[in-house]
Formats: structure tokens, C-alpha cells, sequence
């Protein structure tokens, strides 16, 4: 009897990491062919940073709310705020905005936290309605219209490159720093622990006695934390900040989380995995770009491609019951 | 309808095997009359709930015969075929659903012969809810909530739910032709002493149109309302009792519930402090006045430094509610909590409790242990400042190493099976998984330690481990309280007993006496 | 005679249990504030006849996306399809108009029903998180509907001018597609109180497992709970198709996302379920449409509306987890 459980166990637990290592193998030779020049030139592996990078930042901090077993949909709205503060109030306050998108960011984060811990709000509900107020108030401060930051010093954060000639963007470092650094902290920490025990059984982490109120509310604060670095490095970027980021950019993030193997109900996974599942959403999107399928499709297909990979990581033995 | 000699409902040697392991029932029968009360008492784990889950047809037994009004019939296959055979039940807790009306209550999973067309016949619905209700004479409100109605009138609702469901099935709602057999699963537990007197009032007006059995452990009670009593002790059917014709005293019942044999209690190396000598030690937790309305009230008592305190009594008597507030999971109306001059405010949460240097133990390994973590990290949750420093200010950092070692150490001393500190503890086996659960307890040595059902469901063998294990941290100056459903743990752990009874506090025993009184 | 007797026996509770909801319900409280208000502050523009109809209007757009998941509500899960049944059910009337002529309409309940059987055997299924699911069965559902309408066939709206008669007034005043939301209205309320469905589902998102034990088909009425949501929610989507000239929307507009959930949320259908239902629903649709139209009224420049949309959500979502104490949430 023993032996049937553990090898089953065992065949799900290794489905989530050998099909993300799969897909990334299939997905370079499937690149390939279709453009020689990928991963080949300097110039390509620079864009595919690029378009990597800030959605690294922004995912790590989802993962880090998925593994408690919540969910947030403010982190693309978060960023959009961040990004536009950056925009709009940088010829006043030069690079004080990024203190101040922080800062707002995470009070909303901590607003978040406080609405599923205190007031018992699930969490899918208080983000999107934190995620209207937020939306909102980049709307005003934006007045619909897309902001250029002028200043070539804002832009140096995310574009210097380093070593200069055949090196990478700057912003390339600053995920795989946040990247690390979210790792170290769900992985080393008793905080890590206290957010995975949340996710695996909640009832025991309060039979253990840990601060579950403050776990949840850091965890929000830290996934807006994120949100608002990549909404930040993201308008040094590309220098400047709009408004067409909404909240069915969650899908995508979503997507790669759960692609990279982390479950949706929250206690498996990582950090760690999310760089593989970050890859792989951003490939096959170049990849479907490349054959020139259209944005609302390949919106589509991640959608697709993350329903398929929850449900098949979801250890329905575990759960009694699914609202 | 039914003859009077042949008895509405029998069943013959039935057994029951689980997973070709664990055998729940051997060899049991038993028998139900027309309008009688019989109860079937039993430890947890004697297969009370087993046999009865046999009888309203959610487990299929390995073997017996099922007969219904002298008919030798098979087994029903799921609890609407139970239904035909006249058999319901009514579950202990779960049973009721808050937010629906009375009346869409009482009828739900009936409605079939209320809906014409698809659409419910409300009026029809609502004036047999009444009749129904006015006959079996329980009153009140159709139309009010569910979680509206006070517990035991619930009950009663869902008491007069079972009865109408097993009349439809028979034909109409009328009390013609059929005498259910409602099974109550542990009624009481949740009630308090004037709602259970209003419970049995009802229930002896209803055993004039329908038969009851009674699962409990509640030896006074079973011994008041019923007038046959079944025993099952390790799925073994141990005696039967026909009050009309016998007479049983509560101890002899008792002995034959909890059986003679257990060797533990010859173990005479376990020193239990004297009255006198217990007064001189420090006191390390004091509860005064605690209260929580509809479970406890005015609870007082101190607990000294390296006793052990037992709260003795049965299912609703607020043992575990009381335990459960002092680690701060149940929030009290009133009252103080105090430790070593540290004062717990009724706000405060477990983690605070944890500060305050209480710990809590539950035999409930589900709830406890993260079954899909290595035992390393199961020991080191609530051992994090043995095993994280801080290197730099601000955060501190697990030292994977330490972690190791101290999660083998416990291995090694609990001799907990197990190939490595990195098996999932899923794959345990009860009796190792209960040792991890204590093992990270052991590690931790709060001053103070809740144990709740610490043994609950475990081999001998793994209960005597834990014992050591629980006197070794005895003897190291952990003070602890012990809530159990086994007495002999009581007489084994405690060196003070509190009787607690409807949720108050009575007499405390010494270790000795408590062992006289119950005859260990 | 006793069938009087009986009929009024039940008249009489059922009349003072909705006025004893009423008075609880956050929704009635707004609505009679904020009508004072208005009436108070801005007596020609907002009882003005145009006014009047506009509010009615968006009464109707906000009830039909969410009586229909109301439903789901009740059983402690969500259902976000509602934007997709509405934008592709309306690509579908417009690809089939050419074969099916003016009963192509009615694709929309058979292709809502579709859907919600699709949410509610996944979900019992695998047990996916229902927002997650129905959230991305919208995503997909609009997308290709904005896939459909530029990509593959380079219009920019998916109109059949025969249906425009449907977008004017019958009779004067009253927009038609007022009347054609009544049946749904109708129909909703008679699954709730009229048949088990709304008395199961109450009992599911009330306490699952007691409604399991109790005998119930969970698996089947879940299944049912989302079916008949997505039907409702089809149904509903032909008065809206009428509401903007004959046509549904081809690209996704998150603010028509958050109306429906507003209007249950503000209807007092609390999230975890057990208690509510459409006729709540209703209100808190009405409540909805008064806020955004006073917004309007007080000439608030628009691209302040979201935030204030938002604080209201908000608002609108705390107090109704009042009483969520002791419920494991995540």
C-alpha cells in the first residue's frame, strides 16, 4: 500500500520539474528553427532580457502570495502606478519618485495584507478592489495620457550595460538580485518557513504558534515590493510609463509561476522555479510574436497553458473541499 | 405491522476490515425493538462509529446478515437504501445547516414529493412542516434560521428530519406502519445539562413512534434513557445489557468499556507528588475566572512547576475549550491568564502564548504536522530560535545543519522509524507521526505544555514511548495539562485531576484517589 | 378555502422576512440616501426624464451580469464568465446571422448554458479554484472574440443592424431592453425561491459538508449552480446586445468586470455564501447605478471615476465581511 502512494507522489512531484526543463528544451529548438538568430547574436539575447527582466521582478513577488496559498491581482496595476509616478513626478522630485513609489506601494500592499488577515476578506476579492482604487489613482495622476521620463540618469538604472560592450543591461542584474534575494528569503528564513506552512496547512502553523496576521501582511507588502522595483525598472526601461498594463497581465504572471511548478493552492514550490517558468511564458510569447500571432491569442494560450498546468499540479487528495 | 416478537431490526456477525489491516469490527450483533432506546457505548476507536456507518449503508461489511422486521434482507448500499430499512442517522457535529430556514431544513433531500412541474409547493412544504413538528411536539418557528434556534432545539430538528425522511420513504409523513430507527451519534456532546434534560424529555415522547440508538461514552447518561446497553471494546461485541432485567453499576461498566488488562499502570518507577510537597513548589500558571458563554464558566486554578494537571470529563464538558483558550486559539469572554507575572490579554493569539512559554500538543497529527514537509522541518517550526541566528541585524537565517542535528537527535531519542530527517512525514505511521508531533515538543521545553489527546489512535507500543517521553519532560520541570478521553492516561501523566462537567469545574482528586475512585 | 388560508400563511412571513432584509441590507440604504441626495441637490438634472431612463438603462446592463452569477455566490464560489458569454455569445449571433437569421439570437442562453456546464465540471472535477477558472475562461472568451472581430475578419464590431429595433422604446420611456431583462429577473428569482436549486445551493456554500451528509448531490448541483448561471447570464446578454445598438462589446473592458461583482457585493450576498441571492442582487445593482450616475451628475472629472468606483468596492466588500470570524479564508 505504502508503495503505490509514494511512487504516485513521486510521478506528480516530478511532472512539475521535469515539464518546465521539457518545454525550455523544446521551446530553444523550436526558436531556432524558426529564427537562427536566436540566443546566437548579442543583439537577441538582449532583447529577450529586456523583455524578461521587469516580468521576473513582478512574478517573484506573485509566487511569494501564491505559495501562502492566496492570490494577488494588484501587482500589475502596482506596477502601473509605480511606474507612472516615476513618470509623472520626476521633474519635481528627481529620483525621490522611487522612494515614493515604494512607499505607496506598499502601503497598498499592507492594505491588502490587512484586508485578508483582520477582515477576513479572500484574498482574490480585497486585490481587485485595492486594484480599482489603484488603477484609479494612476488614471488620475496620469490623466489617461503616456509620460516620457526625460532624464538619461532615470534611464541608467535599468540600461546600463555592463561589462560595457558585450555585457548586459543593468536591469538584467537588478532581477536576478531580486530574484535571489526572494529565493534567500522564502527559502532560509523562519519567515520562508512561516509562508510555506501557511500554504501547506494553516491550521498547523497555528497549532505552532506563528504570527500568521504579520506573516500575511508582510507577504502582501513584499509581493507589492516587487511589483512597484519591476514598475520602476520597467519605466527606466522603455522610458516611459502608460497606461495600457491592466490587470489581465495577472494571466501571464500566473502563467509562469504556476508553469515553472509552484501549485496554486500554495505550499510546493518557489522562487526558484518561477525563473523557468519566466523563460518559458516570455519564449513562447517571442516565439508565437514571431509568427506574427496576434496579442489577444497569445493571451489566450498562456491562459490556456496555466489552467492546464494547475490543474494537473493540483494534489486533489489534499483538498476536501474547493470553493 | 411488524410481529411483536421478532425485533424491527438485527443484524448478525458482522465484520469489518479496513485496508486488510485494521480490524473494526468482529463479529458483532445486535438487535432493535419497536419503541426502545439502546445504546452502544464504546472507547473511540471500538467501533461504534464503524458499525453504524455499516448500518446507514456508507461502508459495505465483509460479512453478516442484515435482517428488517424478521426478514433477512441485504445490506443497504447507501444511506437512502437505508432509508427503506428504516434506518437514519444523526451525526454529531456537521449535521446542521446554519443559514437555511427550519422548514427548508427539515426537508432537504426530500423535496421530491413537494415539486409539481419542477416548481416546490411551499404551502404543502410548510403545513406538514408544522404537523410534523406539532405531532413529534417540538416547538418552534419554521420560518426562522437554523443557527437562530438554541442547540439542542437544533437537534431536535434534525432528530425530526431523520424520522420524516425514513416516513416518505415509506410512504407519507404520517406515523403509520413504520418505526424508524434513528441512530443519534453522540447528541449531547455539544449541550449543556438543561438542554440534554430537554433533549431525553423529547426523546422519551418520541420512542412512542420510533426506536433510538444511542452511541456515546457517556456512562451516566446511557445508564438513565436506555433500556439496553451494547459494549464494544477493539471491534469485539463484550457484553449486553438488559436494564429490565439486570442491574449494572457505572463501575462495572466502565471496567468492561475500558477493559482490565493494560500494563502501563504496573509501572511503578512514575512518582506522583504529594498534596503537601506540590503546595511547596512555585506556581507557574494561575487561570482565575475564565469564561466563555456556552462553554465554560468561572474556571480557577494554579498549576505548579513540574506537575502535571488532568482536566477529566466528558465530550462538552468544556475540558477542551478551556486547555484550548489557555494556548490562545479560543478567544474567553473574561477572565485572566498568568504566567511567571506575564499576563495574557484575551486578545492575544497563539504566538503569544508561544512567547509566554506554552506550548500545545494534539494527538490530531492532520491538524498538527505538515504531512508534506520532511520531519526536520515539522521539529524545527517551533524550535526556529535554536536553529535560525541572526548574523546581521535585522534577519535571521536557518542554519540548515542545526536543523539536521536537532531533528536526529529527536529521531534517536524517540527511536522514531524512519530511513532519514528528510522523509515526508505522510509516509509515517501513526505511531511515528504522533512521536514527531511530541519529539518537536520535547525539543522546544515550553514551561508549560497543553496536551490534547496526545495518544489518540496510536499502537501500545508508540503510546508507551510517548509516555517516557512525557515523563522524561516532567521530570526536566515541564508543567503540563493533560485533556485526554482515556482515564488510564489520567492515572498515568497527572498527579492532580480536576472533574470538569458542563463546563465547570468540580472536585479535584490526587493521583491516588483518582485511581480508586475509577478503579485503575 | 384552505388553499386560501395556506396561501396566506405563507404571504404573511415571507412579506415581513424581505422587510426584515431590506432593512438590513447595505443596498436599501443606499438607494434611499442617495435618491435624497439627488432629489435634494440636483432636482432637474436627476429626475429628469432622460436621467431617469439612463439609470434604468444601467440598471438593466448591471443586473444581467450578475443575477446570473449571484448563484454561484450562494455556493461559496464566483463566476467571472460573465464577460465572455456576453462578448462571444455576441460573435456568435453575428457568424451564425447569415444561416439562422433572426433566431441566431437565441444562441445566447444555449451558448451561456455551454459555458456554465463547462466551469461547473471543471471545477468539480479538478478542483481549480473558480475564480481562477472562470477568470480565465473569460480572458480566453474575449480574447477571441477581439481575435475574431480584428484579426480574422478586420471589422471593428460585431453589429447585425437587424436586431437595432430592439435598441429603441417600444413604448415610450421604457427601454426595451428593460423589458427583455424582466424574464430574466423573473426567472432568477423563481430558481431561488421556487425550486431546490436556490435552497441547495445555500446549503453548499453554508456548510458543505452537512449538505453532503444531508444527502445531497453536491457534485451535481455545483455543476447545476454554474450551468444555470451561465444560462441566466446568456439570456441576459440579449437584452444587453440590444442596449448597444445590436451588438456586444469586441474588446474586454474591466469596468463592466467589476460592475457585476460590485452589485452582488453591495447587495449584501456575501462572498462566502449561504445567505443572499438574485433579489438581493437587484438592489445592490440599483445601489451601483445611482453611485455611478451621481458621480456623473456632480460632474466629477471622469478619470476619477475608477478611484472612486474602487473606494466603494472597497467599502462595499468590508462591511460585508462583517460576520466572517472563524472562517479559515486564504
Amino acid at each position: 500500500m505504502a508503495g503505490i502512494h509514494l511512487s504516485r507522489e513521486w510521478l506528480k512531484r516530478s511532472l512539475t520539474t521535469i515539464t518546465p526543463i521539457t518545454a525550455t528544451i523544446v521551446l530553444i529548438i523550436a526558436l531556432r528553427a524558426l529564427n537562427p538568430f536566436f540566443l546566437t547574436t548579442h543583439e537577441s539575447v538582449v532583447t529577450l532580457v529586456y523583455g524578461m527582466s521587469w516580468f521576473l521582478i513582478a512574478a517573484c513577488g506573485l509566487t511569494s502570495v501564491i505559495l501562502m496559498g492566496s492570490f494577488d491581482f494588484s501587482i500589475p496595476s502596482v506596477l502601473k502606478l509605480s511606474a507612472m509616478l516615476c513618470g509623472v513626478f520626476y521633474l519635481q522630485l528627481g529620483f525621490l519618485v522611487i522612494p515614493l513609489a515604494v512607499a505607496v506601494s506598499l502601503f497598498f500592499g499592507f492594505i491588502n495584507g490587512i484586508l485578508l488577515a483582520k477582515f477576513n476578506i479572500p484574498s482574490f476579492m480585497a486585490t481587485l478592489a485595492t486594484t480599482w482604487v489603484i488603477e484609479g489613482l494612476a488614471q488620475i495622476i496620469s490623466g489617461g495620457y503616456t509620460r516620457i521620463v526625460q532624464d538619461r540618469a532615470f534611464w541608467a538604472i535599468s540600461i546600463t550595460f555592463i561589462p560595457a560592450k558585450f555585457g548586459l543591461p543593468s536591469i538584467f542584474y537588478w532581477a536576478i538580485a531580486l530574484w535571489t534575494v526572494g529565493i534567500f528569503i522564502t527559502l532560509v528564513t523562519p519567515f520562508g518557513r512561516a509562508v510555506y506552512g501557511i500554504g501547506g496547512n494553516l491550521t498547523g502553523v497555528r497549532l505552532a504558534g506563528m504570527n500568521i496576521t504579520r506573516v500575511r501582511v508582510l507577504v502582501f507588502m513584499l509581493s507589492a515590493f516587487y511589483a512597484s522595483m519591476a514598475g520602476i525598472l520597467y519605466a527606466a526601461q522603455i522610458q516611459a510609463a502608460h497606461m495600457q498594463i491592466g490587470v489581465l497581465d495577472t494571466i501571464p504572471l500566473f502563467a509562469s509561476v504556476v508553469v515553472g511548478g509552484t501549485a496554486l493552492i500554495g505550499g510546493v514550490g518557489g522562487i526558484y522555479r518561477t525563473l523557468l517558468g519566466v523563460i518559458i511564458i516570455r519564449w513562447l510569447d517571442s516565439g508565437m510574436s514571431m509568427f506574427g500571432i496576434d496579442y489577444n491569442v497569445r493571451m489566450m494560450v498562456f491562459g490556456a497553458v496555466a489552467i492546464m498546468m494547475a490543474i494537473a499540479t493540483i494534489d486533489r487528495r489534499r483538498i476536501k473541499i474547493m470553493k | 405491522m411488524s410481529s411483536s416478537d421478532s425485533p424491527t431490526l438485527e443484524v448478525r456477525n458482522v465484520s469489518k476490515t479496513f485496508d486488510g489491516v485494521v480490524r473494526a469490527l468482529d463479529d458483532v450483533s445486535m438487535t432493535v425493538k419497536e419503541n426502545e432506546i439502546v445504546s452502544v457505548v464504546g472507547e473511540n476507536g471500538a467501533g461504534k462509529s464503524t458499525l453504524m456507518k455499516i448500518l446507514v449503508g456508507i461502508h459495505p461489511p465483509d460479512a453478516g446478515e442484515f435482517y428488517y422486521e424478521g426478514v433477512r434482507v441485504p445490506f443497504p448500499r447507501n444511506p437512502k437504501d437505508a432509508l427503506k430499512r428504516g434506518v437514519s442517522i444523526v451525526y454529531q457535529e456537521k449535521g446542521v445547516i446554519p443559514h437555511l430556514k427550519v422548514y427548508q431544513f427539515l426537508f432537504l433531500g426530500l423535496e421530491e414529493r413537494f415539486t409539481r412541474l419542477g416548481r416546490l409547493q411551499l404551502e404543502r412544504i410548510l403545513g406538514v412542516a408544522k404537523e410534523v413538528l406539532d405531532e413529534l411536539g417540538v416547538k418552534c418557528d419554521i420560518t426562522s434560521y437554523m443557527y437562530e434556534l438554541p442547540l439542542s432545539m437544533q437537534k431536535m430538528v434534525e432528530i425530526v428530519r431523520a424520522i420524516l425522511a425514513i416516513r416518505l420513504e415509506h410512504g407519507g409523513a404520517g406515523a403509520d406502519g413504520v418505526t424508524p430507527i434513528i441512530i443519534l451519534d453522540e447528541p449531547t456532546a455539544p449541550l449543556s445539562l438543561e438542554e440534554r434534560d430537554e433533549l431525553f424529555s423529547h426523546l422519551l415522547e418520541l420512542k412512542k413512534t420510533s426506536s433510538f440508538i444511542f452511541v456515546s461514552h457517556i456512562i451516566p447518561e446511557v445508564m438513565e434513557f436506555s433500556e439496553r446497553i451494547y459494549v464494544l471494546r477493539d471491534g469485539k461485541l463484550v457484553a449486553h445489557h438488559d436494564l429490565s432485567k439486570e442491574k449494572v453499576t457505572e463501575e462495572e461498566l466502565f471496567r468492561e468499556i475500558v477493559g482490565r488488562e493494560s500494563h502501563y499502570y504496573l509501572w511503578s518507577k512514575y512518582v506522583y507528588g504529594k498534596p503537601e510537597e506540590l503546595k511547596g513548589r512555585s506556581i507557574i500558571l494561575s487561570v482565575k475566572n475564565l469564561s466563555k458563554k456556552g462553554y465554560y464558566q468561572d474556571i480557577s486554578f494554579h498549576l505548579h512547576k513540574g506537575e502535571c494537571i488532568g482536566l477529566f470529563g466528558p465530550t462538552g464538558s468544556g475540558k477542551s475549550e478551556i486547555v484550548k483558550t489557555i494556548y490562545g486559539i479560543i478567544a474567553p469572554d473574561s477572565g485572566t491568564i498568568v504566567t511567571n507575572s506575564k499576563k495574557a490579554g484575551s486578545k492575544d493569539e497563539s504566538h503569544h502564548r508561544l512567547r509566554m512559554g506554552i506550548g500545545y500538543f494534539s494527538g490530531e497529527t492532520g491538524k498538527e504536522l505538515f504531512m508534506y514537509w520532511p520531519i526536520r522541518k515539522n521539529i524545527s517550526i517551533v524550535n526556529m530560535e535554536k536553529v535560525a541566528k541572526k548574523p546581521i541585524k535585522i534577519v535571521s537565517i536557518i542554519n540548515f545543519k542545526v536543523e539536521r542535528s536537532l531533528a536526529e537527535k529527536v529521531m534517536k531519542k524517540l527511536r522514531i522509524r524512519a530511513p532519514s530527517v528528510e522523509t515526508e512525514c505522510y509516509s509515517l505511521s501513526g505511531g511515528s507521526k504522533q512521536k514527531v508531533s511530541v519529539g518537536k515538543w520535547l525539543e522546544r521545553s515550553p514551561e508549560i505544555l497543553v496536551l490534547e489527546d496526545p495518544t489518540i489512535g496510536i499502537d501500545v507500543g508508540s503510546r508507551e514511548d510517548i509516555y517516557e517521553v512525557l515523563f522524561e519532560m516532567k521530570k526536566s520541570g515541564i508543567s503540563m495539562i493533560l485533556v485526554s478521553d482515556d482515564p488510564k492516561e489520567y492515572a498515568i501523566l497527572c498527579d492532580r485531576i480536576i472533574f470538569t462537567k458542563d463546563g465547570k469545574l468540580q472536585k479535584i482528586y490526587v493521583n491516588e484517589e483518582f485511581r480508586k475512585v475509577m478503579q485503575l | 378555502m384552505r388553499n386560501q388560508a395556506r396561501k396566506r400563511s405563507v404571504a404573511v412571513p415571507v412579506l415581513s422576512s424581505t422587510l426584515r432584509m431590506l432593512m438590513k441590507n447595505p443596498a436599501s440604504w443606499l438607494i434611499i440616501g442617495l435618491t435624497a441626495l439627488f432629489t435634494a441637490k440636483y432636482p432637474e438634472s436627476f429626475l429628469s426624464v432622460t436621467n431617469l431612463e439612463s439609470i434604468l438603462k444601467g440598471f438593466v446592463v448591471t443586473s444581467m451580469l450578475s443575477v446570473g452569477p449571484t448563484l454561484v455566490v450562494l455556493m461559496g464560489s464566483i463566476d467571472l464568465s460573465y464577460m465572455g458569454i456576453w462578448m462571444f455569445g455576441g460573435a456568435l449571433v453575428w457568424l451564425l446571422f447569415p444561416y439562422l437569421g433572426m433566431a441566431s439570437i437565441f444562441i445566447y442562453p444555449v451558448f451561456g448554458l455551454a459555458v456554465g456546464l463547462f466551469n461547473g465540471i471543471v471545477h468539480v472535477k479538478t478542483k481549480i479554484p473558480s475564480f481562477i477558472l472562470t477568470l480565465a475562461v473569460t480572458a480566453v472568451l474575449a480574447y477571441s472574440t477581439t481575435v475574431i472581430a480584428y484579426v480574422i475578419y478586420g471589422v471593428l464590431t460585431l453589429a447585425v443592424p437587424e436586431y437595432r429595433f430592439l435598441t429603441g422604446s417600444l413604448i415610450p420611456h421604457l427601454p426595451t431592453n428593460f423589458l427583455l431583462a424582466l424574464p430574466v429577473l423573473v426567472l432568477s428569482l423563481f430558481f431561488m425561491n421556487f425550486m431546490k436549486l436556490g435552497t441547495y445551493l445555500c446549503a453548499i456554500g453554508s456548510n458543505e459538508e452537512g449538505a453532503e451528509l444531508a444527502g445531497i448531490n453536491v457534485k451535481k448541483y455545483k455543476v447545476l449552480g454554474f450551468a444555470v448561471s451561465g444560462f441566466l447570464t446568456g439570456l441576459g446578454s440579449i437584452a444587453l446586445f440590444a442596449y448597444l445598438g445590436a451588438r456586444a462589446p469586441v474588446t474586454l473592458d474591466l469596468n463592466e468586470l467589476v460592475r457585476g461583482l460590485a452589485a452582488i457585493v453591495l447587495g449584501g450576498t456575501p462572498l462566502v455564501g449561504g445567505v443572499g441571492g438574485p433579489h438581493r442582487t437587484l438592489f445592490g445593482a440599483l445601489a451601483y447605478v445611482l453611485i455611478y450616475n451621481g458621480l456623473m451628475l456632480t460632474g466629477i472629472d471622469p478619470n476619477h471615476f475608477k478611484l472612486y468606483i474602487g473606494l466603494t468596492l472597497l467599502v462595499a466588500v468590508w462591511i460585508t465581511s462583517r460576520g466572517l470570524k472563524g472562517v479559515l479564508i486564504s
